[in-house]
């Protein structure tokens, strides 16, 4: 018994070690990770080399590197890359434009403005599916409330949906739309973070707005703009619901992006192993842009510092 | 300790009234889905669109009950069960991911490891995958497990899910604070743990709101995990709400708003409340002093 | 290599289960899980199942149904059977799954259960032959294979599926306009020919006649509508034309079968071709007269999203004077809290082709859901599964379902004297049966099914032509079932 108690004492204090610290303090988190996220991602890498479909008894057999080959030679493959390239930046512009001129008007202190603010945040809270749903509904031409309003200006029912370029721009709407708050509260951040006596000084020069914008305002915001454009990248990379309820890529496929494709491929045509090479595909562009994400984030603490 | 933001101007009441208008455009889809959730079908396809209507309690009712098919007699729709489980499974997850990752944050902020960086950098490309890429092996680890369709699958999960976001917004925060008053107490005898919970926690309780805050609004209304490793029982309402999509109609409208609408008060009430903290978090404690 | 060892163990356990058939049953509590859509005629299943099974067998049953939104119904079928968490007795599932999930082995092989029960060979015999073309065989055989075999159940075929809902489409159409005199002289007076306003009108009406209506009715805002002026657009005619999952193939089949063309045909493997067969004259020919119809739709066919869910909205508003849609969303249309013509409308014979002998060819594509039994299910709950079966497509519960929202596949109930009067578009639903064909079972369904739709819908949206569209599918289909063995 003692022995036992001795040796768990031990045991104690060769964790407690403050070397060892920092791992078990880390570890919980870690554990978590491993199991849920990178073990299960590990299982996907060691799938993409082989040609395993999950409607099929067949015994799997190694391909190497087929699928991807297979996948970086698909001509749908590089056209729905270039859908969801347009998608992506069309929408990322257009939040950061939006959202960056919302930041300019909540910089102020005004009556009320934590009430007018929470207006602007709602969209961020909605669930994509009720998005897609509604957006879908405003764009319908019977029913629609932007074919009811356009109506008094033209005499034909207004069909958003009918072209490729009209679809993209519903889509990209929608999204902007719920994500443009995001873009806006990192850029208010950057606002409030300018030290007041640098404005101060720019009125005593009498320095035009333009030039107190470009010279004051824009060093404090441009990491944090850049900060912007790669997150909401990222995370439109991944849109799906959206796309998938406003046109389910249509016309044709010219709005299908690249994880609605993923999505087929993986849960309609079980290509089990195929899709998680283009899987894979799609990880390595995201860990691209993660590093330059990581970039920006590490220029902007220097540039603070 | 509690830092005052610095605006760059006052305006009045004037201004109050321009921003409101533009507020108000902006949030005028959400007040759409709010009205069509007192509509009657009819009233929701009505061409034009109505803006005024005669407003009906009737979606609301059949969130919770709708009527059995041979008797017609109204049956309970479980509805509430999935409420309350989309609060305990999302308010779970994100707490349990705020308190591991508040732990690994303060050590890779104050004792860093061997590849910190890359550690880190790790931990966020996870939360950067597209979720489908791991639904197939998720699944069939559920099943081995046991985990399928239990409260702690699902809240381990989204606690995975959390766990990066937190790290690395919480780390910011510790980045933040000056080490040298740490240090000085560790002098005056203070242990580790008086350290950490006295004078480390206090200081960026403003941050794990933020990270509580960002944390939930990404899990609330997460779809395709919620929808494949719950069961019956631990269902959350993004998934129930599916089945207002179709079925024997298209798009139930009027139901759908009223979930949607049922289901923002909670979010919003917590956004709102922590809305100042909301503002400091979504920079990652880049903004310094 | 697991299927033949599950059939090895069903034909034992089948011989076995006859041999002992006097041996006493101990009584059980067994629940059956099965995944279902959550819609009136599976939540009618279960009400009534609660009310009035008793098992034969002495057990305590329990059917725990596990009801999911349909959107969602696929993915959390799909997932579940291949991530093998072998949580479900009893699927319902479309037809068109049935190759994906027997091939990977999750779906049961019923033949010879069948075989062995008297009382299921007289469930099989009774079925309408073109339901269990579709819902039941697989490797797949058409009505017209199984009739000439004769025999119920035919050998050689493997059957797996039993109706859980059989759906065609039908004409949705409103009597107030289609029966206004002075609509009727108009019509009559502009085309030499009658506006469809009875039973029988419409099953004289052919694709022409359909056109005529939709160019008839075809009315602006302001301008009278049996002699009300309208507050909003009105058009006369819509049917299916939308980009996800089946909502144009449905509807083009109809029109390829029934002038003579024809799918890529699973029937015929491995000589089948899928190009210049797909791709015919006939078959362009006859996607270009179901695109020329277009025209005359709501503006929502421009966009490639009209589905089956936009036309009944469209109807049930009062926009459209006509659609085809299926029975299963019959219901709403006669519901007065969702529908502006619950008490206008009339339900009729999907129109069709007029062939040279001035008969109707109407052959479409059928609809709808039959149930399966998966793999890995103890003997005691098989033949618990079979005895929900035989409850279900008992007579009396299918008229129960009928009068409730559900359907039937029995010609024996369709035959019932009361069988026409439950419902009124039940006279139609008998007539469309008997025309029924099905698109492809095999594996690779959603790939051929995907990327037709995705061409068909270049062709709706206006991209590309009816010629180019077919031809890309057929390039697309020959290429893919080469490659997988299934064209020699």
């Amino acid at each position: 018994m003692a022995n036992t108690a001795k040796t768990r004492s031990g045991f104690g204090a060769w964790l407690l070690d403050p070397k060892r610290r920092g791992a078990l303090l880390v570890a919980p988190a870690i554990t978590i990770l491993f199991v849920m996220n990178i073990f299960p991602l590990m299982w996907s890498f060691g799938l993409s080399f082989f040609n395993y479909k999950a409607s099929s008894l067949k015994v799997p057999t190694f391909k190497g590197f087929d699928n991807y080959g297979k996948v970086l030679t698909d001509e749908r493959v590089w056209e729905r890359f270039q859908t969801t390239a347009i998608i992506v930046s069309s929408s990322v512009i257009m939040q950061l434009i939006i959202g960056f001129l919302m930041a300019m008007m909540f910089a102020k202190v005004f009556p009320l403005r934590r009430i007018v603010l929470m207006l602007v945040l709602t969209p961020m809270m909605l669930s994509f599916v009720s998005v897609g749903v509604f957006f879908k509904l405003f764009y319908e031409p019977t029913f629609g409330i932007v074919s009811f309003v356009l109506n008094f200006f033209t005499e034909e029912r207004f069909v958003l949906l009918g072209s490729p370029e009209g679809a993209i721009l519903g889509i990209v709407i929608a999204d902007a739309w719920m994500w443009s708050p995001f873009v806006m509260l990192l850029v208010l951040a950057g606002l409030v973070s300018v030290p007041k006596y640098l404005y101060e000084a720019a009125e005593i020069d009498r320095a035009s707005k333009w030039r107190t914008f470009w010279t004051i305002t824009f060093p404090y915001i441009k990491s944090l703009l850049l900060l912007a454009v790669l997150f909401r990248t990222i995370e439109t990379f991944k849109l799906f619901d959206v796309v998938y309820i406003i046109t389910d890529g249509g016309p044709g496929s010219t709005t299908e992006t690249i994880a609605v494709y993923l999505y087929r491929t993986a849960f309609q045509f079980f290509k089990t192993s195929q899709s998680s090479a283009l899987a894979y595909i799609v990880l390595f562009i995201v860990i691209v842009l993660t590093n330059l994400y990581l970039y920006a984030v590490n220029r902007r603490e220097e540039e603070v510092e | 300790m509690v830092r005052k933001h610095r605006e760059i101007g006052k305006a009045g009441w004037g201004y109050t009234a321009t921003t409101s208008i533009i507020g108000f455009i902006y949030f005028f889809p959400v007040l759409w889905i709010i009205l069509t959730a007192f509509k009657t079908r009819t009233d929701a396809l009505a061409t034009p669109p109505k803006l005024f209507f005669t407003p009906t309690l009737d979606n609301f009712t059949s969130v919770f009950y709708r009527a059995s098919i041979t008797t017609g007699s109204s049956q309970a729709t479980d509805m509430g069960l999935y409420f309350f489980n989309s609060i305990f499974i999302a308010g779970t997850s994100v707490g349990l991911a705020l308190i591991v990752g508040t732990l690994a944050a303060y050590a890779f902020s104050r004792f860093p490891l061997r590849g910190n960086d890359t550690y880190l950098f790790i931990i966020l490309t996870t939360r950067m995958m597209p979720p489908i890429v791991v639904i197939i092996p998720i699944f069939l680890m559920f099943r081995l497990s046991g985990l399928a369709g239990t409260y702690w699958g699902i809240i381990l999960l989204y606690t995975a899910f959390n766990i990066p976001f937190s790290i690395w917004l919480i780390k910011s925060f510790f980045d933040e604070l000056n080490p040298e008053i740490e240090d000085a107490a560790r002098m005056d005898g203070s242990t580790e743990g008086r350290v950490f919970f006295g004078f480390c926690i206090p200081q960026i309780l403003a941050g794990l709101s933020a990270t509580f805050v960002f944390g939930l609004i990404l899990t609330w209304n997460e779809f395709l995990f919620a929808l494949l490793l719950t069961g019956v029982e631990t269902r959350t309402v993004p998934v129930a709400m599916a089945r207002t999509l179709g079925g024997e109609v298209g798009v139930d409208y009027g139901l759908l708003a009223a979930i949607v609408t049922l289901f923002l008060i909670p979010i919003f009430f917590v956004t709102f409340l922590l809305q100042n903290q909301l503002l400091r978090g979504v920079t990652f404690g880049t903004v310094k002093k | 290599m697991k299927l033949r060892k599950v059939i090895k163990g069903i034909i034992a356990v089948s011989v076995l289960a006859t041999g002992m058939s006097v041996a006493p049953v101990l009584a059980a509590d067994i629940t059956i899980t099965m995944a279902a859509p959550d819609w009136p005629p599976t939540r009618f299943m279960k009400e009534h199942f609660d009310k009035s099974y008793t098992s034969p067998a002495g057990h305590t049953t329990t059917l725990d149904m596990d009801f999911i939104p349909w959107p969602s119904f696929y993915e959390r079928v799909a997932a579940s059977l291949t991530s093998g968490e072998q949580k479900y007795q009893m699927i319902v599932t479309d037809s068109q799954w049935l190759g994906a999930f027997v091939e990977g082995g999750y779906y049961m092989n019923l033949t010879d259960k069948i075989a062995a029960d008297p009382e299921l060979t007289a469930i099989l015999q009774d079925l309408h032959p073109a339901l269990v073309s579709a819902y039941s065989t697989y490797p797949h055989k058409t009505r017209a294979q199984l009739e000439e075999i004769g025999e119920v159940p035919a050998p050689g075929v493997a059957y797996y599926g039993f109706p859980q809902f059989p759906d065609t489409y039908v004409t949705f159409y409103r009597q107030d306009i289609f029966c206004h005199e002075g609509e009727m002289a108009a019509f009559q007076n502009k085309y030499g020919t009658n506006l469809p306003c009875s039973y029988e009108d419409w099953q004289d009406t052919d694709w022409t006649k359909w056109g005529q209506v939709g160019e008839f009715f075809r009315r602006a805002k302001g301008d009278l509508l049996a002699g009300v002026a309208l507050d909003d657009d009105f058009y006369g005619i819509a049917y299916q034309a939308g980009k996800g999952y089946d909502f144009s193939t449905m509807q083009t089949n109809a029109f390829i079968w029934q002038q003579g063309g024809d799918i890529w045909d699973e029937s015929k493997m491995p000589t089948a071709q899928a190009e210049g067969v797909v791709n015919s004259d006939v078959a362009v020919k006859a996607f270009d007269e179901y695109l020329s119809y277009l025209q005359y739709m709501p503006p929502v066919s421009q966009t490639g999203q009209m589905d089956i869910f936009v036309i009944q909205d469209l109807f049930m508003q009062g926009k459209v004077g006509a659609i085809i849609d299926w029975v299963g969303l019959g219901e709403p249309v006669l519901d007065p809290s969702a529908s502006k013509v619950h008490d206008k409308s009339a339900f009729g014979p999907a129109p069709g082709s007029r062939k040279n002998d001035g008969s109707i060819d109407r052959t479409g594509n059928i609809g709808g859901q039959p149930f399966v039994l998966t793999t890995w299910n103890e003997d005691e709950v098989v033949d618990e599964a079979l005895n929900v079966v035989k409850w279900w497509l008992n007579s009396e519960t299918q008229l129960e379902a009928v009068s409730n929202g559900g359907q039937s596949g029995l010609m024996s109930v369709m035959a019932d004297p009361s069988y026409n009067g439950l419902r009124p578009w039940n006279r139609a639903h008998v007539e469309m049966i008997d025309w029924q064909k099905d698109v492809w079972h095999i594996p690779e369904f959603f790939e051929l099914l995907t990327q037709q739709q995705e061409e068909f819908d270049k062709a709706i949206t206006g991209q590309i032509s009816a010629k180019e569209a077919l031809d890309a599918v057929a390039e697309f289909q020959q290429e893919l079932l080469e490659e997988g063995d299934y064209i020699e």
